[in-house]
Formats: C-alpha cells, sequence, structure tokens
C-alpha cells in the first residue's frame, strides 16, 4: 500500500469451534470485508469498534493505539472515534431523525468536530424527515438516519455492518448513491462487510477476503470474482454492474438514454424524465463482449471499449473493460469462459465492443420516492 | 381508632417506601442477569423468585429473626440509635419490599431484555459511556414495561398482610395498614367498619392493575413491531 494505513489491525479471538486470526490494512475510500456468512466479518468489525475484546493482538487507527494486548491498551468504544452503522440501522426509536442524528455530535469533543448535523442531513437529503420517529420511516430512510448519525458524530472511520441487507434493489441503488457520496465529499475511510459481490464490486476501492477465520487482501475488488467463483460466489448469485446515470432523453414508449460518464446507454427507464437520477444494473453474465462491431443485431447497447483486465481461473473468465472517454470513468465487470477468452485471443489492453439489450438493464431510483 | 384516610395514606406511605427499595435495587439485580454474565445465575434467580412460592408468614419470620431485638442487627440499631426496627412501619415497608421484589425484578427483566442491544452498542460508538447509554437510551425503551414492573410490584405491596403481621404488627396507626385494619374489623365481627375499607383496597388494586395491563399491551406492541422489523431484516 502507497500511502500510510488508517487502520491496521492483527488479532487473534478464539471461540468454541471457531479462531478468528486475522491482519489487514485499510488505507483512504472504502475497503470492503467480503465473506460468506459465518467467516468472522462481523466479529471482525465488533473487536475494531471495541464491542468485543481480541485475546491477542493490535488494533491502531490513525497512529492511535485502540488494542494492545501486549501494551494493556482496550479503548471503549466511546472512546475510538470509530462510527458503526448496522443492518437494519439500530437506530434510537424513541428519539426523532433528528434527535438521533444530534446524538452522536453532542457527543463529540469541539475540538474533533468537522462534521455538522447540518451538513450530514444536507448530504443525505434529510430534510424533510428530521421531525420523523424511526418506526414512520422506511428501511432506506433509516439507513440514511444512521449513516448521518454516524457521520455527525466526525468518525475517523465508519463501520458499515451489510448496511443494505435488509433492502430491496432499488432501495440498494439509493444507499449506493450516498455512500459514494460520503466517499467524495467526506472523505471518510470506511471498512464495508459486505457478501454481495455485486455491492462490493459499485463501492469498494478494495477488498479483504475472509473465509474461516482469515483475511486476504486484494488490491482491485474485481480479483473477488476469480477467488470465489470456484467457491462461495456462486451460491451468493452472479455479479451485477452498479452504475450512476442520468436519463438524457425517452423516447415516450417506456425507453430511453441514460447519461454514464462518457457513455450512453439505451434502457427501459419507464415513466422517469430526462434529468433523473438513477443506478443502472447489468448483469456481469448479461454482457457479450465483441472483438468488432457487431453488425444488425437486435441489442440496442454497443459500446466501445477497451479491455483492461482479463483473469481467468477454473474455466471462469472476469474481463473488466473500460468505457467512455480516456481516462475511463466507468467500468464494466464482464463474465465469460475461458474457451471464449482463447476462441477471440483476447488480450488486456484490447480494443473491444459490449454488447447487451436494454431488457438486461435494471433502472433503480437514485433518490427514494 | 384512627380514620380510613389515615389507613390509607399510611398504606401508601409503606408501599412507596417498599418500591423506593424494591426499583433502584431491582433494576440493578434485572439489567445485571439480562446484561452480563453471571455465575451461578440458575440458583441466583431461584432465590430471588423464591417470595413468590414461599407463604409471606415464613418471610416474616426470617425477617423478624434479622431485624428484631434479639438478632445481631437488631441489637445494633437498639444500642447504638437507640431504635427499633421491628414493629415499625419501616418493618412493614421492608416486608412488603421482599414480597413484591421478585414480581417487579420478573417484569424488568423482561423489559431490558426487549432493548435492541445494538441500540445501545451504536449509543457506545457515538460517544457515550456505558451510564449515559443507560440512562439515555437504556431506560427510555425499557420504560413502559419498567413502569409496568414497578406498578405490579407495588400492588402487590398494598395488598401485604401475612409478613407484615410478623415482622411488624398490627399497631393502629404504625403499622396497621388496609389489610391488616380489615382483618381486626372483620375479626371483631364489624363488618360494616371493614366494608369501606374493602372497597378503597378494591379500587386501588384495580387501578394499579389496569394501568399495569395498559402499559404491557403497549410494552407489547414495541416489542412486535421490533420483532417484525428483525423478521422482515
Amino acid at each position: 500500500m502507497s500511502q500510510p494505513p488508517i487502520l491496521s489491525f492483527h488479532f487473534k479471538r478464539a471461540t468454541r469451534g471457531f479462531d478468528l486470526d486475522v491482519s489487514a490494512e485499510c488505507g483512504s475510500g472504502i475497503t470492503a470485508l467480503f465473506g460468506p456468512s459465518g467467516s468472522g466479518k462481523s466479529t471482525t468489525l465488533n473487536c475494531v469498534a471495541g464491542m468485543l475484546r481480541p485475546d491477542q493482538g493490535e488494533i491502531a487507527l490513525n497512529g492511535r493505539t485502540l488494542f494492545s494486548s501486549t501494551g494493556k491498551v482496550d479503548l471503549p468504544p466511546e472512546k475510538r472515534r470509530v462510527g458503526y452503522v448496522f443492518q437494519d440501522g439500530a437506530l434510537f426509536p424513541h428519539m426523532t431523525a433528528l434527535d438521533n442524528i444530534r446524538y452522536g455530535f453532542e457527543r463529540t469533543p469541539e475540538s474533533a468536530r468537522r462534521i455538522s448535523p447540518d451538513e450530514a442531513i444536507a448530504l443525505l437529503r434529510l430534510g424533510p424527515l428530521l421531525e420523523r420517529r424511526p418506526a414512520q420511516l422506511s428501511g432506506g430512510e433509516k439507513q440514511r438516519v444512521a449513516l448521518a448519525r454516524a457521520l455527525a458524530a466526525s468518525p475517523e472511520l465508519l463501520l458499515l455492518d451489510e448496511p443494505m441487507a435488509s433492502l430491496d434493489s432499488a432501495l440498494r441503488g439509493v444507499v449506493t448513491v450516498y455512500l459514494r457520496r460520503i466517499k467524495r465529499d467526506l472523505g471518510i475511510p470506511m471498512l464495508y462487510v459486505s457478501h454481495s459481490i455485486t455491492e462490493v464490486l459499485a463501492l469498494a476501492d478494495r477488498a479483504l477476503l475472509i473465509k474461516d477465520g482469515r483475511i486476504t487482501a486484494f488490491d482491485r475488488p474485481s480479483r473477488l470474482l476469480l477467488e470465489t467463483a470456484a467457491g462461495f460466489f456462486h451460491e451468493a448469485g452472479a455479479a451485477d454492474n452498479l452504475l450512476d446515470g442520468v436519463v438524457s432523453s425517452i423516447d415516450g414508449r417506456g425507453s430511453g438514454r441514460v447519461r454514464v460518464g462518457g457513455a450512453e446507454f439505451v434502457a427501459p427507464v419507464g415513466a422517469r424524465q430526462p434529468g433523473d437520477a438513477v443506478v443502472l444494473s447489468i448483469g456481469a453474465a448479461e454482457i457479450i463482449l465483441a472483438t468488432n462491431r457487431p453488425e444488425g443485431l437486435s441489442a440496442r447497447n454497443v459500446l466501445p471499449a477497451r479491455l483492461a483486465e482479463l483473469d481467468i481461473k477454473d474455466g471462469h473468465a472476469f474481463a473488466r473493460a473500460e468505457i467512455g472517454v480516456s481516462p475511463s470513468d466507468t467500468q464494466l465487470i464482464v463474465e465469460l469462459t475461458e474457451g471464449a477468452v482463447s476462441d477471440l485471443g483476447l488480450s488486456p489492453g484490447q480494443d473491444i465492443y459490449l454488447v447487451f439489450k436494454s431488457s438486461s438493464v435494471a433502472v433503480l431510483d437514485a433518490e427514494e420516492r | 381508632m384512627p380514620s380510613a384516610l389515615s389507613i390509607v395514606l399510611l398504606t401508601l406511605k409503606i408501599s412507596a417506601a417498599a418500591m423506593l427499595i424494591v426499583i433502584p435495587l431491582g433494576m440493578v439485580v434485572a439489567w445485571t442477569l439480562v446484561r452480563k454474565r453471571v455465575h451461578g445465575r440458575f440458583w441466583i434467580e431461584v432465590l430471588i423468585s423464591l417470595p413468590l412460592a414461599l407463604t409471606p408468614v415464613v418471610i416474616g419470620f426470617a425477617l423478624l429473626s434479622v431485624l428484631g431485638r434479639n438478632s445481631t442487627m437488631g441489637r445494633f440499631t437498639h444500642e447504638i440509635f437507640g431504635w427499633d426496627i421491628a414493629f415499625t412501619w419501616v418493618a412493614a415497608a421492608l416486608a412488603s419490599a421482599v414480597v413484591a421484589f421478585p414480581l417487579s425484578v420478573r417484569a424488568f427483566m423482561v423489559a431490558f431484555a426487549g432493548v435492541d442491544t445494538r441500540a445501545e452498542l451504536a449509543a457506545r460508538t457515538l460517544g457515550a459511556g456505558p451510564w449515559r447509554v443507560f440512562f439515555t437510551i437504556t431506560l427510555p425503551m425499557a420504560y413502559p414495561g419498567l413502569l409496568a414492573g414497578a406498578l405490579l410490584g407495588f400492588a402487590r405491596a398494598l395488598s401485604e398482610f401475612g409478613a407484615t403481621i410478623v415482622v411488624a404488627g398490627n399497631i393502629p396507626g404504625e403499622t396497621q395498614t388496609l389489610s391488616l385494619a380489615i382483618f381486626n374489623r372483620i375479626s371483631t365481627g364489624d363488618d360494616a367498619a371493614a366494608m369501606p375499607l374493602i372497597v378503597v383496597t378494591v379500587v386501588l388494586a384495580a387501578i394499579s392493575i389496569a394501568i399495569h395491563n395498559h402499559l404491557l399491551t403497549r410494552a407489547v406492541r414495541l416489542e412486535a413491531n421490533r420483532s417484525q422489523r428483525e423478521a422482515r431484516g
């Protein structure tokens, strides 16, 4: 890792029948902690937050020791300056959304306050919801309040424990957009627990794969596809590409064009209007890769791209394709077979075309309706 | 003979004093049993619930052997402070407290167990220490159940008879609560004098239980909402 790590940890924790022995470093941006259930994801997160105590090891955040078995340091959670967002938000049911958000801010020393409740509220567009109680909020709204509550305490690190696991796919699109916004505008490093490869691909800058209580680090989240192709990944379902876009034109028959960075996609936009922010979801297996521009196809999307990377393992192949102008702002993961790779003579750096039907694109709202 | 009003006031005073012991002590015990790993939890819970199954006469006798003038503690308070606890309203309050304790503690435990521990943990990561979390998160979230438990204990303290008569006697104006006064009047054949006290007793009990039940349905509704959310999640 080129920059010094923001969070570094190595620790062991043994419980009946399961021993966790993890070590990793996280820099800025979003680090995904990816693995099947029961692999030790949440335990690792809870040790970093100070809710569980490792048997031995060390945890340091920005040069500050949070835990050290040799140095006899074990800061309580309230002294760690680590934010935590739970699966369903875990909001305080007896307080309004605003009081939830102010709870952490009021307990943050003035010198450590970098994000105000107002900023967090504006970033997550919570203005109209502030007087509501958690029981009056939808799942996605709760998750946004939980994010704002954690942010308003100006944490040095944000831990997210499957924050989208209880949301449907449309709301996942919304929360994805907000998480990207937090990363872009606030620069708070995040450690993001997930068992969804789609979320990891959409959000993470790096990935930690945790399996049977051990961690392997990957510089590129797309590398996970290979690791998991042989194992648990296929149980979890196929990978989707999630892209931020804006509706640019509609044809009045439910179809329309969506601008994503420097490229334009044809997608079923439904009743949405030009200017609406959307998230496009495209399955990695739905995309066809061609070496020449295909002619006479019914597929509405034919995008020139550059094959940035190609990973092959056990008959499976994943191509990382960059689209739009260079330097590319958008990338798509394409799943294909090893046979197709050798038949087409694919190699990294090559110009290619990505082909997919507009009906293969699911359009999600980027704002909650 | 003291007026009916003064008997009612004395009964309320003794029951309220009992709850001043039961509520803080009961909450500490209930919270510890629900949230902490406790060695010998099983037998501690048996001990706490024991007064439910014991005849109050035995509880009164046990209290008397601790507080009476022939006991170590009784001698101590008598010689140092010149003060006897046995056969005073304080002894009546202690008797009520012991009898009410298991009812309240069991309700408190249910109330604390219904509080989402993740909300408490979230509050910790937001900078609140354990005490602040207890007062700003745990207590408000458990409050309907806690209040219901306190009322159940209070209702039991109001109706206490057996332990009180053994350790506090039946002294008009000092330890004679509603139930003891009713007992006195019935045993002397003065049913007419007993009747107003019986009416007051029934009304007080009905009010306490009605509020208790109202709070409990609220607590159950909160709990149902929570499990529904969890089932969806």
